[in-house]
């Protein structure tokens, strides 16, 4: 075999490897979601994983005044969140897309300064940085009704 | 599994290139010398362990250079950054700080192997438990028919000891050497997941950054470095990454005291860039690097 094969070889397994090495990595999203690992940047993981499970209990849709007025049962949520004005807070909307700062559901389950009422949930340990992490992604892709 | 699999086989290519190479390997090289290296119109008759006063070491401050490692000689490196930054406080505070010596560190130590001629492999691993893997191979070298030395450049970091977060890149290491004065450099480079975030959760997951760097010999034994590192696309948080040193070398040995921003020492660290200060500036850490030889 001539040298010059013997190299374009080397070059030739040389670049493939590089290219495997380019399809390594990444952090799983499971390790950041913590008791939600299956939790996911869409409106149908979001739902199922956290409105239904920590929410929908007051927020249903029941009654005429918060938290009941908000309904963030299945299938109501979107039209209930995504450019919707805030009661509470009547400058922002409770999901406002690709806006994170001006959502206020990122106010109230984050406990920021200047909201009315409570931190949400409001029963039982607040969400996780990377469940909040996971809802803001959301917001900021549009908050999409997926 | 996957990633040890990859890193694996990137030796494993390199030994590959050692067999290609067999018939063309030189004969065992010389030990060190301060001689100037004749010219090397042929890529085989370049001494590799002869002193290269234009770049006398592998690393400018933390980005490859083309220096050409000796096929089965090694060298070895310690990277430290003082974590303190030099403008906070008063230059009172800084003094009885001694310049950051008092502050913790970043910590890296470097070990680097010749496998092939022109082509060599590198371990390294920083104090936050990241390991980075790399090899370079030298393409072609700078003669007088050709002006530039080119290296191909491949590397992978993981975090916890290389069991999370893999961080791969490949690029290329362009060299133009000025006689005995001094080199200096652009380096191409991609690198995969250089955000820390999960993919599904950030924009941007990869980098493309240009890494801009020189050596210029001011005395016998003591050069200017300095390197840029900005990020031409992609993920780019962060400044844009600033490196400069004074660089004492004795033997086999280079000691540079080390002015940067950035903590970055692994090439995805790089990627990440520099530190901004809390009025948008930049902070700015004292360091040194000490390499040593092996041959």
């Amino acid at each position: 075999m001539s040298t010059s094969f013997l190299r374009s070889l080397r070059w030739g397994l040389f670049i493939a490897v590089a290219g495997m090495a380019m399809g390594a990595c990444d952090e799983k999203l499971s390790d950041l979601t913590g008791p939600t690992p299956n939790l996911k940047p869409t409106l149908s993981s979001i739902q199922s994983e956290i409105f239904s499970q920590r929410c929908i209990s007051c927020h249903n849709g029941t009654g005429r005044f918060l938290p009941s007025v908000l309904n963030l049962n299945d299938g109501s949520a979107f039209a209930n969140l995504v450019g919707v004005t805030a009661i509470q807070k009547p400058g922002l909307q409770r999901v406002a897309p690709g806006d994170v700062e001006n959502s206020y559901l990122i106010h109230k389950v984050e406990g920021r300064a200047g909201i009315t009422g409570q931190r949400m949930p409001l029963n039982g340990t607040a969400l996780t940085s990377g469940q909040i992490a996971v809802i803001k992604r959301w917001i900021e892709l549009g908050a999409p009704n997926n | 599994m996957t990633r040890h699999f990859s890193t694996a086989l990137v030796l494993a290519a390199f030994a590959w290139g050692a067999v290609a190479n067999a018939q063309t390997a030189p004969a065992s090289p010389s030990p060190q010398s301060t001689a100037t290296p004749p010219a090397a119109p042929a890529e085989e008759e370049r001494d590799d362990a002869v002193l290269n006063r234009s770049q006398p070491d592998f690393t400018l401050i933390n980005l490859p250079t083309g220096l050409r490692m000796p096929q089965w000689k090694s060298a070895f490196r310690i990277t430290h950054r003082f974590t303190r930054p030099l403008g906070d406080g008063s230059f009172g505070n800084l003094a009885a700080d001694a310049f950051g010596l008092d502050s913790g560190a970043v910590i890296g130590m470097e070990f680097r192997m010749g496998i092939v001629p022109g082509g060599q492999v590198v371990f390294y691993r920083t104090n936050d438990r990241t390991i980075q893997f790399s090899g370079q191979y030298d393409v072609k070298q700078q003669s007088e028919s050709f002006p530039l030395g080119i290296a191909a450049y491949v590397s992978v970091d993981g975090t916890n000891n290389f069991r999370d977060s893999y961080s791969p890149a490949v690029g290329a290491v362009l060299t133009r050497e000025f006689a005995d004065h001094g080199a200096v450099y652009l380096e191409p480079i991609f690198v995969n997941n250089s955000n820390p975030e999960p993919k599904e959760l950030v924009d941007d997951n990869d980098t493309f950054l240009l890494g801009i760097g020189g050596r210029i010999r001011v005395r016998p034994t003591v050069y200017l470095v300095g390197e840029l590192v900005p990020r031409l696309s992609g993920y780019d948080p962060k400044k844009t990454a600033a490196s400069f040193a004074i660089e004492k070398r004795a033997g086999g040995h280079a000691f540079q005291l080390v002015f940067s921003n950035t903590f970055g020492l692994t090439m995805a660290q790089i990627a990440r860039g520099g530190e901004p200060n809390s009025s948008g500036g930049n902070n700015w850490y004292m360091g040194f690097n000490i390499s040593r030889k092996f041959f």
